[in-house]
């Protein structure tokens, strides 16, 4: 016989069902709800359980170890979040580094801190422009660091944010949630490589080689590209360096966008333009906010090569788009085609440097940084 | 928190150790409640003082209520209870509806009107958490239950963790008397709560977040027409995700609740294999729909004036249920098309009260009621009417010419799972579902864990709210 939690009424059991819900009791005081619980051996149906959950999980994690993952930070809202209050919480003072993914895999922030004697902030966000943190820290009255804004043409003037909803994230993200991220970064992402969006389970079956529907184009989404430290310091992952075929993937997931149609929003040259002069409007004005307050602002175009380089000449050329934002901001820039420390990296997908290479760019990098904010700093200027 | 969330797994964890502890039956209790209120203020804060004000104001009038003489003095008091509890949902929930709505109205007189800028956060659960101790004042008014003998039982009634945000709705009458005496969950009691926690949170971390919501997102979020083929199946995942959505909510709560040793209520009943709208009402959110039935119908006149009184009640009924969901005329419209539904059903059943389905027509009448509730959810799911027609136009092949939305995965799990929840609702649809898992082989049974428990862990949920958590 099952056991309950509370006494059965029997006696009213409605055909069919074997226990009252209240739909079944109009009007009346509800009693208590009984449970049942099945009469089964719990207890080695649980130990049965829980044996077979392990072998599925160390299955599934040694999976993802030969494929060649290693337990990393997780890139999370959460983890952008803990960056962002630094800034409220004593270090707004300091360099921060904005931008999308060129400034994130590119700037290495030890090699950073070894040359110019400080660890910036690291704020720049994947596939996402960064107005949306400039404005942010424009408001911010708690920043009064240095700012170098990280320039990836396409995602940059097009306004594009893969992560556009982070800062406001931040602003409304409860005890909860910074508890859920602290216990994520104390026990699970050191310890495991399969903790990664990336490997979930439904981004995994979608990317599978299913049949293409009739009147629809296979869309390869952009795979994992990075490792995070806890402070957002982010290298290139070794597979695109060890693994030329996943390298290619990078590439043609790229290529698709340079070959497909442009978006609805951008897909007449006028519509363009006016996208481009919106952002840079934008992003003058929240220069302006930071200049006011003495905040110093120095842009950064990254390297990048192969088509993606040739996509970007192509579409978003520098005189009508990167020139067109120093001299509306009045900020200075580091453009790599002007620079030849700058130049000649290996960018195994065309857009992000290596990690060595990232170090490398970083080493040139920050004198040049140091020098135009130094700049900015001259009376006169 | 949320139930999908590693801080739960956490606090939970060591709610269930505290409770074990040998600690007397009040301190656990008091234990409950802190844990409760932490368990609210981890989302924001400052909203637990809407909680304690509801809290304190129904006890309150209640206790007035029991000790007043004269009928008007019980009525104040109880429509005190009522009018603080509306009221603080209405400035919540409804404030910025309500402006709009007037600025509209004074608009089509030609009057310019720029409401104060209105820029509140609707605190989650509030709708549950009001409708709970409006049922306590209610009930003690109705003469249907005596007060708390403490307040302390009151205050864990309303705030009781498992069914505070999104219920189960709790009466009065279910839970305080279950706090009046010490309760143990055996080890039996454990072992099937946490089963049904697993089965709670693969139902909401696998099948709505992993596979229906990005299907349903696709139609519904997107700038594009759909076709005849992904309007039906974008609303068909919607169908899927929310019922994977709330009643694993619901299978979570009363897991979590058993492991404690208190039960809670059944809030489903296999919805989906409900043959008419009747039915359907006493499978779908059975706490809310019964809330619904006793306090607002019943009050209305219920039955028992007629036929046009009944429609009547029945329609206004239906109409502020579609409300409660959201401040959105798209709410008060799924609403009133249920009420619609129901009055149709009420006619045909007198007009055809011989008639006496055999099981094929039963079975026609169940995916005919599934495909009518369908069409309710691209209501409720749509974010305005705009939307809402575009998807109904595509569903009755209206949008010729619509490019394709779904790519073969997600027509394949959409269709899958649906047709597993559907199939599933029609094969339990007389049965419990300790009836079913009595009848599993323990292998089995272990297996069925084991699986479930290992995708909600490879699916790496982001912690995504349950989506009656706005309601």
């Amino acid at each position: 016989m099952p056991s309950s939690t509370s006494n059965s009424e029997n006696s009213q059991v409605r055909p069919g069902f074997v226990r009252l819900t209240a739909s079944d009791r109009p009007g009346v005081a509800q009693p208590v709800p009984e449970r049942d619980i099945p009469a089964m051996p719990w207890g080695p149906i649980w130990l049965g359980a829980l044996a077979l959950l392990l072998v599925l999980f160390i299955g599934w994690e040694w999976h993802w170890r030969a494929f060649g993952a290693e337990p990393t930070y997780r890139n999370s809202d959460g983890q952008w979040a803990q960056q962002r209050r630094r800034i409220d919480h004593g270090e707004g003072g300091k360099t921060v580094l904005i931008g999308s993914s060129r400034v994130l895999f590119d700037v290495q922030l030890p090699v950073w801190e070894k040359a110019l004697g400080e660890r910036p902030i690291q704020l720049a966000l994947e596939g996402t422009s960064p107005l949306p943190v400039l404005e942010d820290l424009a408001a911010d009255p708690d920043f009064t660091g240095r700012l170098l804004v990280g320039i990836a043409p396409d995602v940059f003037f097009t306004g594009f944010r893969y992560r556009g909803k982070v800062v406001d994230y931040t602003r409304k993200q409860g005890p909860s949630q910074r508890t859920g991220t602290w216990i994520s970064q104390t026990l699970l992402e050191p310890y495991f490589a399969f903790y990664e969006s990336d490997f979930a389970l439904g981004t995994v079956l979608e990317r599978q080689a299913w049949p293409l529907r009739p009147g629809m184009t296979r869309d390869l989404h952009v795979r994992r590209l990075s490792v995070s430290a806890l402070d957002r310091n982010t290298r290139m992952w070794s597979k695109l360096v060890d693994d030329p075929a996943y390298a290619k993937l990078a590439q043609d997931t790229w290529a698709e966008r340079f070959n497909g149609p442009p978006p609805p929003f951008i897909d007449t040259p006028e519509k363009l333009r006016k996208v481009i002069d919106e952002q840079i409007e934008k992003t003058a004005k929240a220069v302006a906010a930071l200049n006011a307050r003495g905040v110093e602002v120095v842009f950064l175009r990254a390297p990048s090569n192969g088509g993606y380089y040739a996509f970007e000449q192509k579409v978003f050329p520098r005189e009508t788009t990167w020139d067109a934002l120093l001299r509306r901001t009045g900020a200075p820039g580091i453009h790599f085609e002007d620079y030849p420390e700058l130049q000649g990296y290996a960018l195994p997908e065309w857009s992000h440097l290596s990690a060595s290479e990232a170090d490398r760019f970083t080493a040139a990098l920050a004198p040049l940084a140091e020098q135009e904010f130094n700049r900015l700093n001259t009376p006169g200027n | 928190m949320v139930f999908n969330s590693l801080t739960f797994m956490v606090f939970f964890a060591l709610v269930l150790i505290l409770h074990a502890m040998p600690f007397s039956w009040k301190t656990k209790k008091v234990n409950l409640l802190l844990a409760s209120y932490l368990f609210y203020a981890a989302w924001n804060p400052p909203f637990i003082v809407l909680l304690w004000i509801s809290t304190v104001v129904d006890w309150y009038a209640a206790q007035k209520l029991v000790h007043a003489q004269k009928q008007s003095a019980r009525r104040f008091w109880m429509l005190l209870s009522v009018v603080v509890n509306l009221g603080m949902l209405a400035y919540f929930k409804y404030g910025t509806f309500m402006l709009e709505n007037f600025q509209l109205l004074m608009a089509g007189f030609g009057i310019e009107y720029t409401p104060p800028a209105w820029d509140i956060i609707l605190p989650v659960g509030i709708s549950f958490y009001t409708f709970a101790t409006l049922s306590y004042t209610l009930d003690i008014y109705l003469k249907r239950a005596e007060p708390a003998r403490n307040f302390l039982d009151y205050a864990l009634f309303v705030t009781f963790f498992p069914h505070l945000v999104a219920g189960p709705i709790m009466r009065p009458t279910e839970l305080v008397p279950q706090f009046a005496e010490e309760r143990k969950a055996n080890a039996g009691m454990v072992r099937f709560g946490l089963a049904l926690m697993t089965l709670g949170l693969f139902q909401k971390v696998v099948l709505a977040d992993t596979f229906l919501g990005p299907a349903a997102e696709k139609v519904y979020d997107g700038a594009a027409a759909p076709g005849m083929l992904d309007a039906w199946m974008g609303t068909l995942a919607f169908s899927g995700q929310i019922f994977s959505d709330f009643a694993g909510y619901s299978t979570t709560a009363i897991g979590a609740a058993l492991c404690l040793g208190f039960a809670m209520p059944d809030n489903f009943r296999f919805p989906y294999a409900a043959v008419g709208f009747s039915d359907f009402w006493r499978r779908w959110h059975i706490t809310l729909s019964t809330w619904l039935r006793d306090y607002l119908y019943i009050p209305l006149g219920g039955n028992r004036h007629g036929p046009a009184r009944t429609y009547m009640a029945l329609m206004l009924t239906m109409l502020l249920g579609g409300l409660w969901h959201g401040a959105s005329w798209t709410f008060v419209v799924w609403g009133g098309l249920h009420g619609l539904y129901l009055a149709a059903e009420r006619m045909l059943r007198s007009r055809f009260s011989a008639y006496t389905p055999g099981p094929l027509a039963l079975f026609g009448f169940a995916l005919l009621t599934y495909a009518l509730i369908n069409v309710t959810w691209v209501f409720f799911r749509a974010d305005g009417f705009g939307k809402a027609w575009t998807v109904l136009s595509g569903m009755f092949g209206a949008n010729a010419g619509a490019k394709p939305i779904l790519d073969t995965y997600h027509l394949l799990a959409v269709g899958t799972i649906v047709g597993l929840i559907v199939a599933t609702h029609w094969r339990m649809r007389a049965q419990t579902l300790e009836m079913a898992v009595a009848k599993v082989p323990p292998a089995l049974l272990s297996a069925a864990l084991a699986v479930m428990a290992f995708a909600v862990i490879i699916a790496q949920g982001d912690g995504s709210a349950f989506i009656y958590f706005q309601f």
